[in-house]
């Protein structure tokens, strides 16, 4: 592949001499502003042509043209200005503020671009920059910390691993949440590829993942209902629309080639466990080689003294600390992207061709992450009135070994983590005996060698995807126009999954092979009209029609216990089994959209939409299986409406009410089916009820309604700016798996009985407290405070379960009058004093009484908040940013095992002579005070640890996320070379946490991005990243 | 005009907007109903359940516990008397959603097609087979509203106390045997346990009969009389090819073998493998072997004592590791294809021995006993020809052990314990009915219990909060949802 993206390199750079023509004369100069500042970024635009630039921070620009041309001055915010060269070489000029087009236009919902003033609804545009400036692997990640009100979770999943991003609180107890994906006009597949639960099992990464920052041009955050209500059931999450750069902003030919390299390194600041007590039982040593691997976790031994002690393979060595283990198994991980993009403007035909290479290393030896993609965006003006576009995107992604998350087997994150103290991971080292079998160190076969985790375990992917999309445009008349549109998400996701031969826990091994087609077709066709009914009413409306069609496959191959070992191949295997899912849905709809404006600043905009939903079809239901979704929103723009003070550059007061969700994600929900099992029982077929959850056959659509006011204001000439929302939905007809006794047979029932509402608001304030002439300070802090409340689940205000950890003494709940996603689990059981009660068995030792589930925590952070710093010096840029959450929790699996094996650093209290324990004699109801030999303090915490309260902490952090510095090299000193910008940033991200609440882990460290969030079990450690990138322009 | 048109073209969409969507949400890889034939098939393979509840719930709490193994790895639970609630719930957390789901709308569906009553009949039988395997095991549990979340909507389904399980049972059983006559049932070849063979589900309706009316010896001996009396009238097993067992495959993999598959820390217990040796028993080399080299000498055959982790292992006995002592024979007893044991004519013969003792029923108790004893060397022949037990071996082993008459219930007993080793559900409860074999608890420190063996397993987790008013009930009504409490028919 390498060879092939060079000689791709090589084409590309011989199209760019070639690009280079005769031009007849150079023209400098300056532009400044009415004041006489110099004007940076002005575009110099030869008339008639695609010939341009743009000025430098200076105000600089230099242009070859024609020596009779005429030059175009333009710039957002500002008239533009027309000068003739008439052979001149100095052409110094200034342009004046426009009031009327100080407002930027943003990419609303179906791709419509409008001015913002005319939104009564939040919107957030992030522009590809921001993007590009820290590229991460999951280029939605690069979001974090940047929007109020959307909450990015990345989690302990890998550098491969999917994101969780939900915008104003989650409004469904069980469908995702996470918002839709437009990506060029085209909703794309987002689906989670597999996730870890209790058992164990990795990330599969996501969707949006596919897509490469450097092609990013611009990321719109429909953040309410309001603003995306023409997408109607499938905007309850909020809507994404990304749009990919297209060359338009190009004059002529030009190359980008942008670099970056980063390097990961695990983070082992963060955690803080006991050094001085190894591994033993009940205060002693092993004796042998059986005792140590008995002992396994146990550091429940002496104090370490140096003396020779028996281990696992049954070598003697030191027993004292031998430093620490994660930083020794963890090696230094790399990400490398490298983008390559051409483009070329003419006044017909434009596009962009690029290609991208993204090679990562994990922190987690052996596994990393390629992902190649291909992009073509491409737009012409056919006619006078027809125009047509072509998007493609072809994505080659491969993953080696996402990290085995949660529970023990094949999990190195768990065996290297909890090494007892005086072990040194690298002496698991080499991961298998002369026989070919896993070296193991415990008698716990469950507990996997971290090295044959890594380097044993195969468990491969490879994505193939292709995202296309085609409109047609044609314009009837200037006010009328017609457009279709038409995509495709093609995705393919080969996997195999290897536990080989000589596995502890599974010793003949096993294969899986698997493959998963997914399809999605989206088409639209929307007749619109924009004309302007009188000098000061407009009136802009639009119709259409909408299919979706979501088909996806899987072929599952298995087999079990390897006959040669070392052949992993399905074929040798003992025993096989196989299987196909498939499903299949379509959405149709019709929308429509009005928009009424008032001499540019009242505008008043309905829209409505109806979906009909096949998963909600099925022959003779006699529920609706359509929903209609309605919206209205509006804005006033007072500072032109009314005199203002001068200080007010800009007053808006904005408004708006939507219903928005959706139907069931699921199809063939609604009846009880039968399967028949892959494998037959001597010869004879087998099969039985499919699936574990009651389904109902009159299940409904759910709906959601939103209600949102806001304010933009802007003061001292746009140096200072509020940007204020407040929100509040509420979720209704949710459909939940109401929660049923396993002894029901079910794991659950399917009902549309859930009730949720969230309520919150939103900031960002932005300001320039520092502008000169050559320094400048952007400031800008943004929050968001969002609470939820879940009002109902079903007609008895059953708890909806989600996911519990291993540990098995927590969940996430869902519970009527509570917080979404409410960690629940084992609490102390105290008097009415609130102290502890124990019980006090025949040896003296008190074991803590376990009381009732009680609620413990929310696993939402409800405040986020993002602070931006961006310093400017000529052609230095620093850019520093600070994020936080805080008001949530995070139950530690981590901590609660550091306990149990006495890892943790409260666990060597009283090792040498007793822990003094008082609180209250469960069988007596008196206090009691007594010391707990040594010998008997595991026996001590191994009680505390089923009690989850004593493992949930606040999540809360402050963390010091994205530093860059970045310098572009001035245009003069490009003058004579070919390059037209040259930028070099230093970055970093994930420096530190300025402050945290819980020990031992990173408070981000939940193991699925699914709604149970708040559960950490044994993730990919934190690490922090360094690196460089360059960006250069031809 | 333009408007009407426009009006037309979306009234055409209009109707096409949900065409075909009925069509299409139907799956096209699963069905709206399947044969009872295929639901019998995945029925009987359920009741073996999977390595899971083997593991957990047989191997792990009731094997040790019986001690026919021990181990010094922790997280056998059994052997040290801690608890794992996750692990003492873990037949419940399976056949509730497996076998009992199963066979509630397995006979659902022989009630709505009008099927024969021997189908019925048989579905009855597994159906009371799977709770009987519950409720001994953990007491009141749901029963009449277990399994019927789609059926009649119980999604929260209330414990039923045993006492009243029993007598639900063992009417099933009665009318199921009624309604058995001879020939081959409409299930036909679909039943790989008897391949539809009437007469066996009979005499198998009957010997569970004997199995459930034993039980009741010490809650109400009357009972356990007239029940067993009734048994016996209609014919129980009478020869090892009436065993009730499914033989598994190696795509369709039994349990237990999965178990001793991944799991090297099981060993035989001293208790298990002292009785064996004492009676110069036969079927000692074919159940043990030395882990170490997978002898089975006998003198290379040591027994490992319960309730030792390897520091206290070391104290006792000086021994460094553990491959010295015997581990249950994998070369004959752990292939994929071992058969699932769930009872045999060999516990028929030790039970109407028990019969004739105590109310001088069945004839001959002596008899009875020699069967007993014969049936359950012979029936080691279904792991492998390797497990074939001569004649003149049992001959032998019956001169050396001779019925005793006077200590009869504990010979018996403790016959029936050595001839259950793997069906561990049967040998924790026929133990917990007769006191025999006479076990010695441990005493681990730490452990759940006070060092006395538990008497039965838990509830899963969850029912404390998702079921908790039922729960709540069952609590109250049988004692705490711990290891000691006793189940109904248990009484002290």
């Amino acid at each position: 592949m390498n060879k092939k993206f060079l000689s791709f390199l090589t084409v590309i750079l011989l199209l760019f001499f070639q690009g280079v023509t005769g031009q007849t004369k150079s023209v400098s100069g300056i532009v400044t502003d009415d004041t006489g500042s110099p004007l940076p970024g002005v575009n110099v635009v030869e008339k008639g042509t695609s010939n341009g630039t743009s000025t430098d921070f200076d105000g600089n620009y230099v242009i070859s043209v024609d020596a009779n041309a005429t030059l175009v001055f333009s710039s957002l915010g500002y008239k533009s200005k027309e000068v003739s060269v008439n052979g001149k070489s100095t052409i110094n000029t200034s342009i004046s503020e426009d009031a009327s087009e100080l407002d930027e236009v943003v990419v609303t919902a179906l791709g419509i671009r409008k001015e913002t003033k005319a939104l009564g609804y939040s919107l957030t545009e992030v522009g590809g920059e921001e993007i590009a400036t820290i590229k991460t692997p999951n280029a939605i990640n690069s979001l974090q910390g940047k929007i109020a009100g959307v909450n990015i979770s990345q989690n302990s999943t890998g550098a491969a691993g999917s994101s969780r991003v939900i915008i104003r609180g989650s409004s469904s107890l069980s469908g995702e949440n996470q918002p839709l994906y437009v990506v060029d006009g085209i909703p794309i597949n987002n689906a989670n590829n597999g996730a870890a639960s209790m058992w164990g099992g990795s990330d599969g990464g996501d969707g949006i993942s596919s897509l490469n920052p450097d092609d990013i041009e611009s990321i719109s955050v429909l953040k309410g209902g309001a603003a995306s209500a023409l997408y109607g059931s499938r905007a309850a999450g909020g809507v994404i629309i990304v749009t990919t750069k297209s060359g338009k902003d190009q004059q002529g030919f030009g190359v980008e080639v942008s670099s970056q390299v980063t390097f990961d390194q695990v983070n082992t600041s963060l955690q803080d466990y006991q050094t001085d007590y190894g591994q033993g039982i009940r205060g002693e040593t092993p004796a042998n080689q059986a005792g140590a691997l008995e002992a396994g976790f146990s550091s429940w031994g002496p104090k370490f003294d140096g003396s020779l002690v028996p281990q696992f393979d049954g070598v003697s060595r030191p027993y004292s600390y031998t430093g620490n283990n994660i930083d020794k198994f963890y090696r230094t991980g790399s990400t490398f992207i490298n983008t390559v993009a051409l483009t070329n403007a003419s006044e017909n035909l434009t596009y962009r061709l690029s290609a991208s290479d993204l090679n990562n290393e994990d922190i987690l030896p052996n596994a990393g992450l390629n992902r190649k993609s291909f992009s073509l965006n491409a737009s012409s003006v056919m006619s006078e009135k027809l125009t047509s576009s072509v998007n493609v995107k072809y994505i080659i992604e491969k993953v080696q070994n996402r990290a085995r998350l949660s529970d023990s087997p094949g999990n190195a994150n768990f065996s290297a983590g909890l090494l007892p103290g005086n072990l040194d991971v690298t002496t698991l080292l080499p991961a298998t005996d002369e026989n070919g079998l896993e070296r193991q160190f415990t008698d716990n076969t469950f507990v996997t060698n971290p090295y044959f985790s890594a380097y044993n375990f195969r468990r491969k992917d490879q994505r193939n995807r292709i995202i296309a999309s085609t409109s047609l445009r044609y314009e009837f008349t200037d006010w009328l126009s017609l457009t279709g549109r038409i995509g495709i998400d093609n995705d393919i996701i080969r996997r195999t999954e290897v536990e080989p031969f000589g596995t502890g826990f599974k010793p003949r091994g096993g294969i899986s092979d698997s493959e998963r087609r997914t399809n999605q077709v989206d088409a639209d066709i929307i007749l619109a009209a924009d004309k302007d009914i009188t000098d000061k009413f407009a009136i802009s409306a639009l119709v259409g029609a909408n299919t979706n069609h979501l088909k996806s496959e899987n072929l599952f191959l298995g087999g079990n216990d390897f006959i040669v070992p070392g052949l992993e191949d399905i074929g040798n295997t003992v025993s096989q089994s196989r299987s196909r899912e498939y499903s299949e849905r379509k959405i149709g709809s019709l929308y429509g959209s009005i928009e009424l404006s008032y001499d540019r600043w009242a505008y008043v905009t309905f829209t409505g939409r109806n979906d009909w939903f096949s998963t909600l079809s099925f022959p003779g239901k006699t529920t609706p299986n359509d929903d209609f979704y309605p919206s209205i929103n509006g804005s006033l723009i007072i500072s032109d409406a009314l005199e203002l003070p001068n200080f007010i550059s800009f007053l808006k007061l904005r408004g708006g009410y939507s219903e928005v969700a959706g139907g069931a994600q699921n199809p063939y929900a609604l009846g009880l089916t039968y399967g028949i099992f892959g494998v037959p029982l001597q010869g004879q077929p087998t099969g039985a009820i499919n699936g574990g959850t009651v389904p109902n056959a009159n299940l409904v659509a759910f709906s959601k309604n939103e209600t949102e006011i806001g304010l933009d204001l802007r003061m001292f000439n746009n140096r200072l700016s509020f940007d204020l929302a407040y929100y509040k939905n509420n979720t209704t007809n949710d459909i939940v798996d109401v929660a049923t006794s396993p002894y029901s047979g079910y794991g659950g029932a399917s009902a549309n009985l859930g009730e949720v509402s969230n309520k919150g608001f939103e900031f960002l304030v932005s300001g320039t407290p520092i502008r000169t002439d050559n320094f400048s300070w952007n400031v800008s802090i943004n929050g968001a405070y969002n609470e939820s409340l879940v009002v109902a689940t079903d007609d008895v205000d059953s708890d909806v379960n989600l996911d519990e950890p291993r540990t098995q003494n927590v969940r996430i709940t869902h519970r009527v009058g509570e917080r979404y996603g409410t960690i629940i689990g084992v609490s102390y059981e105290r008097d009415a004093n609130g102290v502890i009660k124990y019980d006090i068995d025949a040896d003296g030792v008190p074991r803590a009484v376990e009381g009732e589930r009680k609620i413990l925590g929310e696993g939402v952070a409800p405040l986020t908040m993002g602070f931006t710093n961006t310093f400017t010096y000529k052609n230095l840029s620093l850019n520093i940013l600070i994020d936080g959450k805080f008001g949530g929790q995070i139950f530690s699996g981590t901590n609660t095992i550091l306990y149990g094996n006495g890892l943790h650093k409260i666990t060597t209290e009283g090792r040498e002579t007793g822990l003094t324990v008082s609180g209250i004699d469960n069988a007596t109801d008196q206090p009691f005070t007594t010391t707990v030999a040594p010998e008997n303090l595991s026996t001590y915490w191994g009680e505390v640890n089923d009690i989850a309260e004593e493992f949930v902490e606040d999540s809360d952090y402050i963390k010091f996320r994205q530093l860059s510095l970045g310098y572009s090299l001035p245009k003069r000193a490009l003058e004579n070379v070919f390059l037209t910008n040259v930028n070099v940033s230093f970055i970093a991200s994930n420096l530190f946490y300025i402050s945290r609440s819980i020990d031992n882990i990173d408070p981000e460290s939940a193991y699925t991005v699914g709604n149970s969030q708040g559960l950490e079990y044994f993730g990919v450690p934190a690490s922090r990243n360094y690196g460089m990138s360059i960006n250069l322009k031809f | 005009m333009k408007k009407v048109f426009l009006l037309l073209i979306m009234a055409l969409i209009v109707g096409a907007c949900d065409d075909g969507f009925e069509e299409l949400n139907v799956n096209p890889t699963k069905s709206a109903q399947i044969a009872s034939a295929n639901k019998l098939t995945a029925l009987e393979k359920y009741i073996s359940s999977e390595r899971y509840d083997n593991w957990r719930a047989g191997m792990i709490y009731q094997s040790t516990m019986m001690q026919h193994i021990a181990t010094t790895a922790g997280y056998w639970s059994g052997d040290k008397y801690t608890w794992n609630r996750g692990y003492a719930s873990s037949l419940l957390d399976r056949y509730y959603g497996n076998a009992i789901k199963t066979a509630q709308d397995l006979i659902v569906q022989l009630d709505e097609e009008e099927s024969p009553e021997e189908m019925k009949a048989i579905a009855r039988i597994l159906r009371v087979f799977a709770f009987s395997r519950i409720t001994d095991l953990h007491g009141d549990v749901p029963y009449s509203e277990a399994g019927k979340a789609v059926i009649d909507g119980i999604f929260l389904p209330k414990y039923d106390k045993q006492s009243d399980i029993y007598a639900d049972m063992l009417k099933e059983l009665e009318e199921s045997a009624a309604a058995l006559s001879s020939g081959t049932s409409e299930f036909g070849a679909a039943d790989v346990i008897y391949g539809g063979d009437q007469a066996k589900w009979k005499r198998l309706a009957n010997s569970l009969m004997l199995r459930l009316g034993l039980r009741l010896i010490k809650v109400d001996a009357a009972a356990s009389q007239a029940w067993a009396t009734k048994a016996i009238a209609g014919g129980v097993m009478t020869s090892n090819e009436d065993i009730f067992f499914l033989k598994h495959d190696q795509d369709n993999r039994n349990g237990i073998s999965e178990v001793f598959d991944a799991d090297g820390n099981p060993r035989m217990s001293d208790t298990f493998i002292n009785f064996l040796k004492d009676g110069n028993d036969p079927r000692l080399p074919i159940l043990a072997a030395r882990r170490s080299d997978g002898s089975t000498e006998v003198a290379d055959l040591i027994g490992f004592p319960n309730g030792l982790d390897s520091a206290l292992l070391l104290e006792l006995t000086g021994e460094e590791n553990t491959d010295n002592y015997a581990e249950p024979n994998r070369a004959i007893l752990a292939g994929f294809d071992a058969p699932m044991i769930f009872q045999t004519y060999a516990e028929v013969e030790f039970m109407l021995a028990e019969a004739n003792v105590r109310w001088g029923l069945a004839g001959d108790a002596e008899t009875h006993y020699n069967n007993g004893v014969t049936a359950a060397m012979k029936q080691l022949a279904l792991f492998s020809d390797a497990a074939i037990i001569e004649d003149d071996a049992i001959a032998t082993y019956l001169t050396d052990n001779p019925y005793d008459a006077a200590n009869a219930i504990e010979q018996i007993s403790t016959q029936y314990w050595a001839a259950t080793f793997l069906n561990e559900y049967e040998t924790f409860s026929n133990w917990r009915r007769t006191g025999f074999p006479v076990l010695t608890p441990v005493n681990y420190p730490g452990n759940e219990t006070g060092g006395t063996i538990p008497r039965r397993l838990t509830y899963s987790e969850s029912e404390a909060s998702v079921n908790a008013e039922n729960y709540a009930a069952a609590v109250a009504a049988q004692g705490p949802d711990v290891l000691t409490t006793r189940v109904w028919w248990d009484v002290q």
